[in-house]
């Protein structure tokens, strides 16, 4: 192996497992209490940037399990799921599960559908700006062609399904947020998550619209998302739902 | 190879999120205005909207921390090509990176790592710069590591090391006052010595910042003001280069942007004080 890359490898297995430190001894100065100390910083790097980015992408889990607590949540998802990119932007996408599978966050079963409402917002934050589009378009479509319509919906646009009340708990946590702070626990919270110019909404949304859009949001033809929303919701409003979606620009175009 | 480093001249800072309003309301008189390239890998949104105000008031000077140059089996070509879209996006006026890697074997540590100056690394180091320059057509500045171990293998100073590569490859240098400050008392040398082996056409920007002090060791933590040891290294810096675009780095608990505007000032009075000396 070059001696950089076998350098390198060694380097990145100290950072990993503390006990593979004393390997850095042959390619570090000093005694080997120093480069035990030393080598610690690095770790403790390590942790912190992956801390850093997830407590960008996590705000609200972070107040609910607190700052100790999402350290110690931090170190573990970083040791079993470590970043793999210079650009961290990605880093945490599989928050959800690894909340799901820990023990001592098991307690806390609302905590994965919470990670995967605040990753839609994270990922919305970003998202590309939404363009221009003139809804007159869609009067152009001959009627029987209609049912093909693919919607383009605005970059960031979410639906997340819950079992629990994950709008009202991503709510109370806002910054600013003055309101009283009671949470129903046995509520089951759908969320629609959308890009309002630069801003990320988080807004209830019904289960009849949420059916329609999750399967208009995964590419499915207007016709067959329409159709699967009335079979399980009979009094589904398409029209009052397209009315709310154009207006609020979360419908930016569409593809035949 | 263009080089728009040289009409650059004065201090900026960094522009941080809970500043955003006020440097725009305020539009304080900097040179320019520096951010972390990978925290504007995002398509659109508010981030990508606050660069754009900031980029029609000011010139950006893009600071990488993840390309990872000196990764000894492979240097991602997705970020590099990020890199390249924000490059086109934004046309900044300074892109740097930092010598070091920052993963090896698909694991990322998200971290500025140091590795041993040898001639092994010198090839590779090399040829990446190469690579980065041809494929974002300009020429890139290289900064000086702050680094807690030193590597027994090294066969010449990260100075000298620095130098080379700018000679093999056209590449400018950054030198961070405080990095080279951090390592002397780390390791123990004289950071003016250190000075004397870089060539003051190839440094097209230096950096200043905070540093910590945990036990026997300064950690680069750029949460406070410079030092007056790192001002003095600065000064002597001045006078061996003369004036380049100077950061005043600011990353953890961030001040108020009075406290940076003045740190930025006392290092523009340097460098025009020093140079009216040299």
């Amino acid at each position: 192996m070059p001696e950089l890359l076998h350098f390198q490898t060694d380097f990145a297995a100290a950072l990993r497992e503390r006990r593979s430190t004393p390997a850095m001894q042959r390619w570090l100065a000093g005694s080997d209490e120093l480069v035990e100390r030393r080598m610690a910083i690095y770790r403790a790097n390590m942790v912190a940037a992956a801390e850093k980015a997830l407590a960008s992408a996590y705000p609200v889990i972070r107040q609910v399990v607190g700052e100790d607590f999402f350290h110690g949540l931090a170190r573990e998802y970083q040791r079993g799921t470590p970043s793999t990119s210079g650009d961290l932007t990605g880093f945490g996408a599989t928050f959800d599960a690894f909340l799901a599978a820990f023990e001592h966050t098991r307690v806390m079963p609302y905590l994965p559908d919470l990670a995967r409402l605040e990753w839609a917002v994270h990922r919305a934050y970003g998202a590309a700006d939404a363009p221009d589009w003139d809804p007159a378009a869609l009067g152009t479509v001959e009627p029987e062609r209609q049912a093909a319509i693919r919607f383009h919906w605005a970059p960031g646009t979410a639906v997340v399904a819950s079992g629990h009340p994950i709008v009202r708990i991503w709510t109370i946590h806002q910054p600013g947020y003055d309101g009283e702070f009671s949470v129903a626990w046995d509520l089951a919270d759908t969320a629609l998550v959308s890009r309002d110019g630069f801003a990320v909404s988080v807004n209830y949304c019904r289960p009849d619209d949420a059916a329609f859009m999750a399967a208009s949001l995964a590419g499915q033809p207007f016709g067959n998302a329409a159709a699967d929303a009335l079979a399980a919701h009979p009094h589904f409003d398409l029209g009052a739902l397209l009315g709310r979606a154009i207006s609020a620009r979360l419908i930016c175009g569409f593809t035949l | 190879m263009t080089d728009i480093v040289q009409s650059l001249s004065g201090s900026g800072i960094g522009l941080r999120q809970p500043h955003y309003r006020e440097v725009f309301e305020r539009l304080p008189e900097l040179a320019f205005l520096e951010v972390h390239s990978e925290n504007f890998f995002l398509e659109g949104g508010a981030s990508m909207h606050a660069l754009e105000r900031a980029r029609a008031a000011y010139p950006i000077s893009l600071h990488g921390v993840g390309l990872s140059l000196a990764s000894a089996d492979a240097m991602a070509g997705e970020h590099l090509a990020k890199l390249k879209r924000l490059i086109d996006r934004v046309e900044p006026v300074l892109v740097s990176e930092h010598l070091c890697w920052g993963g090896v074997a698909g694991v990322h540590f998200n971290d500025l790592l140091p590795l041993p100056y040898t001639g092994e690394a010198l090839a590779l180091l090399a040829s990446r710069i190469d690579h980065v320059q041809a494929t974002l057509k300009r020429r890139i500045l290289v900064e000086n590591l702050s680094a807690y171990v030193e590597c027994r293998d090294s066969e010449m100073t990260e100075t000298a090391f620095l130098a080379e590569l700018a000679r093999r490859t056209g590449c400018g240098l950054l030198l961070d006052v405080n990095n080279l400050y951090v390592n002397a008392i780390n390791f123990g040398f004289d950071p003016v010595a250190r000075l004397a082996e870089l060539d003051a056409a190839s440094v097209g920007q230096m950096h200043l910042a905070g540093h910590t002090v945990v036990d026997d060791c300064l950690i680069d933590t750029h949460g406070s003001l410079v030092c007056d040891p790192v001002w003095s290294l600065y000064e002597e810096a001045c006078r061996r280069f003369g004036p380049k675009p100077t950061l005043i780095e600011w990353d953890t608990d961030l001040p108020s942007l009075d406290v940076l505007l003045s740190q930025a000032a006392q290092a523009s009075a340097i460098a025009q004080r020093e140079v009216a000396h040299a």
